[in-house]
């Protein structure tokens, strides 16, 4: 026998493949879709034009006004008839409709990029930690912080309706306070019937200040916020509690919401986003806490538990980076409906404020010039909003088939 | 030797919606140091339920450890609070878990989850880490370490996995490796090798091992001594000796009956033993291995035996009726009836 045994390492050198990470396999997927990459150029093409008319191209809309030039139709050469070039035309107060598309663009896109901002970031919180602790038990820091929180985003509630907003202050401390009082009222009766009245006595008699009904109202309600917070403090009742909030966010027709925000806090561009961005909470806290209850029940978690690892280290580090391809795609829709609500808005005179150039708010001022024969004056703001929708619209539907793993074969 | 851990009448139950699910009931045993242990019994016997206790791993809720007590290196386990559990995990006790396709987070690589439990407990910083990540992956076997620290997890085979899992365990020089099935999901070539390796790597070091598995003839070659657990208890413990020649428990006979041998005769039928365990929500007041017991008499049916000595120290059984099981004869008889 003269044949040698091959080298350990060769017996143990396995098929490797090529170093690619996930991000890099999904732009590669994205590459060979062409409506991915179409949507993706319209989106770029908006994003280059909205930053740099913002940057670059000084625009004063309140002192743009030229009478003389009234409704042009768009006029693509300078003649002696018509000097001034207007490509879109110009609409009933003789502004330049390009001037004004372009620079709406940077408004849509600041709505857009605040409005999923907020939700993003406030419903994504809430689905991880709703998620999570369902399966982790929360320490003390933990449902202190947790449990003062929900008792002051509970707080709103009496406090809108009282407008008092320390109110918001007084439901924060009563949620701290039953995490103090868990351990020593845990077997009590008389808990429920204790916060129940605290609940009530908080709301009731600061609302009192200010009249009888709004006591009687303020009362009733934070009556059954103590209830609320009376349940025994661990994740699975914060979780339903935040849930349920969500649900009665969901229940409202979303524009119906969006315009009851802005009517209640005042119209203006960044009272929109703050309106659209609240409406878009729910979507992202259902996601974000459906996908961390599955992400939660993997093995890689448990092993880095038993490495020792914290809590905050678990979510944000192992938890997190998981579940962020759905969220990705979301949150890419969900600057397509940011732009598309901020649009209704500003038709319905809710978004921003007059001069300001706005889509929605430029087909607004001109649908009534349409009679009259003045089309270009609410064809180009109205093609503006159809292709950054889409153009989002079609990059996202590309990033989630980029990102499904059930994709990941090539 | 020194006792390294000692557990005392431990109780793990889950309250789920049907009802509530006894784990594990009362688990008593010590472990020297640098023991090599098996746990063996079918699933869902408690074997990992007890293993998940002692890191306090359940989940709560559902679970709950009720009672019981769990000292390692001279503190109660149980009594710890957060950071003080968080402290032993992984740096004192470290596991290994069973499936090696979901045990490493994939969007992280292999190095950097390595150094993850260096840099937490042994105060590295990113290089030390590597450094050391890259000299563990040597440890177990992986070739090319220094490159395979780059590789995310669906780089490495199934086997390859379980090794870095187990450099990651090693990380910290534990005083005791609790691996949960570390082979039930490899092949058996690759089993024979992650075996073979951590018994090296219990030599080398000197740590104790627990090897959960449903395998009696893994622990036979690996552990010095055997637990057998059923439906949460622990019902007969020895060395691997007295378990394999002097078996007392009915069930660790079935057990092992149930093991094909090459010497058998071609056509021989293996011994199954007969039904299934017992729910663990409403455990029968006797003895639970009643309902499929070949020996059972009517005592056994009414009163839940204890752990008692048999025969020599350190061979504990809980039947009522040990002293008439006899392996040796009963096999010889088995042996004739065929």
């Amino acid at each position: 026998m003269s044949t040698q045994m091959p080298e350990v390492e060769v017996l143990t050198d396995f098929a490797v493949r090529e170093h690619r990470s996930l991000w890099l396999d999904a732009w590669r997927r994205m590459k060979a879709s062409r409506t991915a990459m179409l949507g993706l150029v319209v989106v770029v093409v908006f994003l280059l034009s909205a930053v740099g008319a913002h940057l670059f191209w000084n625009y004063d809309a309140k002192t743009d006004l030229d009478y003389s030039s009234k409704l042009l139709p768009p006029n693509l050469v300078s003649s002696t008839e018509n000097p001034n070039v207007h490509i879109f035309g110009t609409d009933k107060l003789g502004r330049d409709i390009f001037t004004r598309v372009i620079h709406g663009g940077w408004n849509s896109l600041r709505v857009g990029l605040v409005a999923v901002g907020i939700s993003l970031i406030i419903g994504c919180l809430l689905g991880l930690f709703s998620g999570f602790f369902e399966s982790f038990e929360m320490n003390r820091i933990e449902k202190l912080v947790l449990m003062s929180g929900l008792g002051l985003a509970l707080g709103l509630l009496p406090a809108w309706i009282a407008s008092q907003w320390y109110q918001t202050l007084l439901f924060g401390g009563l949620g701290a306070a039953a995490v103090f009082v868990e351990k020593k009222l845990a077997q009590s009766k008389l808990r429920p019937v204790l916060f129940a009245a605290a609940g009530a006595l908080l709301g009731g008699l600061s609302g009192l200040l200010l009249a009888p009904l709004v006591g009687l109202v303020c009362g009733v309600v934070g009556l059954l916020i103590g209830l609320l917070l009376n349940k025994p403090v661990n994740g699975k009742a914060f979780s339903s509690i935040t849930m349920r909030v969500m649900d009665i966010l969901l229940s409202f027709p979303s524009y119906l919401l969006a315009i009851a925000i802005v009517a209640f806090l005042g119209p203006g561009l960044e009272k929109g986003m703050i309106a659209i961005g609240v409406v878009g909470i729910p979507v992202y806290a259902r996601l974000a806490r459906s996908a961390v209850l599955s992400v939660s029940q993997k093995e890689y978690v448990l092993a880095s538990q038993s490495v020792g690892e914290g809590h905050g280290r678990i979510l944000f580090k192992h938890v997190l980076p998981n579940i962020l391809s759905p969220i990705i795609v979301q949150a890419t829709m969900g600057l397509a409906s940011a732009i598309l609500s901020a649009a209704a808005l500003g038709f319905l005179g809710l978004g921003a404020i007059p001069p300001e150039p706005e889509w929605g708010a430029m087909l607004g001022d001109s649908y009534k010039f349409l009679s009259s024969g003045a089309w270009w004056a609410v064809l180009f703001p109205g093609l503006a909003i159809v292709f950054s929708v889409l153009g989002f619209n079609l990059l996202g539907d590309g990033l989630r088939d980029a990102l499904d793993p059930k994709m990941r074969t090539k | 030797m020194e006792t390294l851990m000692r557990i005392k009448d431990l109780h793990t139950r889950f309250h789920t919606q049907d009802g509530t699910v006894n784990a594990v009931n009362g688990i008593s045993y010590a472990m020297q140091a640098g023991e090599v242990l098996g746990v063996v019994g079918e699933s869902g016997c408690g074997k990992s339920v007890h293993a998940l206790s002692i890191l306090r791993l359940i989940q709560i809720p559902p679970g709950e450890i009720e009672a019981g007590e769990i000292w390692f290196a001279g503190r109660d386990l149980l009594k710890l609070d957060d950071s003080g559990i968080r402290k032993v995990r992984g740096r004192e006790i470290a596991m290994v878990f069973q499936d090696p396709m979901s045990s490493l987070n994939p969007v992280y690589t292999v190095g950097f989850q390595i150094s993850e439990a260096l840099m937490l407990h042994k105060g590295m910083n990113k290089n030390q880490a590597r450094e050391r990540a890259c000299e563990l992956l040597n440890l177990v076997g992986i070739p090319e370490a220094r490159k395979r620290l780059d590789n995310y997890p669906h780089q490495f085979s199934g086997g390859m996995r379980q090794r870095a899992m187990i450099a990651m365990a090693l990380s910290c020089e534990p005083k005791l490796l609790i691996a949960d099935e570390p082979t039930t999901a490899l092949d058996v070539t690759i089993q024979a090798q992650i075996i073979e390796l951590v018994i090296r790597l219990q030599e080398e070091l000197g740590m104790a091992v627990m090897w959960i598995t449903h395998d009696l003839g893994i622990v036979a070659e690996m552990a010095q001594n055997i637990n057998v657990m059923y439906a949460g208890f622990l019902i007969e413990r020895g060395n691997v000796h007295e378990i394999y020649h002097q078996t007392r428990h009915p069930y660790t006979l079935g057990l092992l009956g149930s093991l094909p041998s090459i010497d058998e005769a071609p056509g021989t039928r293996l011994i199954s033993i007969p039904g299934l365990p017992p729910d663990l929500i409403g455990l029968p007041q006797g003895c639970p291995f009643y309902a499929r017991c070949a020996f059972r008499a009517d005592h056994c049916r009414l009163e839940r035996p204890e752990l008692e000595e048999a025969g020599s120290s350190g061979h504990n059984v809980a039947c009522w009726r040990w002293r008439e099981i006899d392996a040796e004869t009963l096999r010889k008889s088995a042996g004739g009836a065929q």
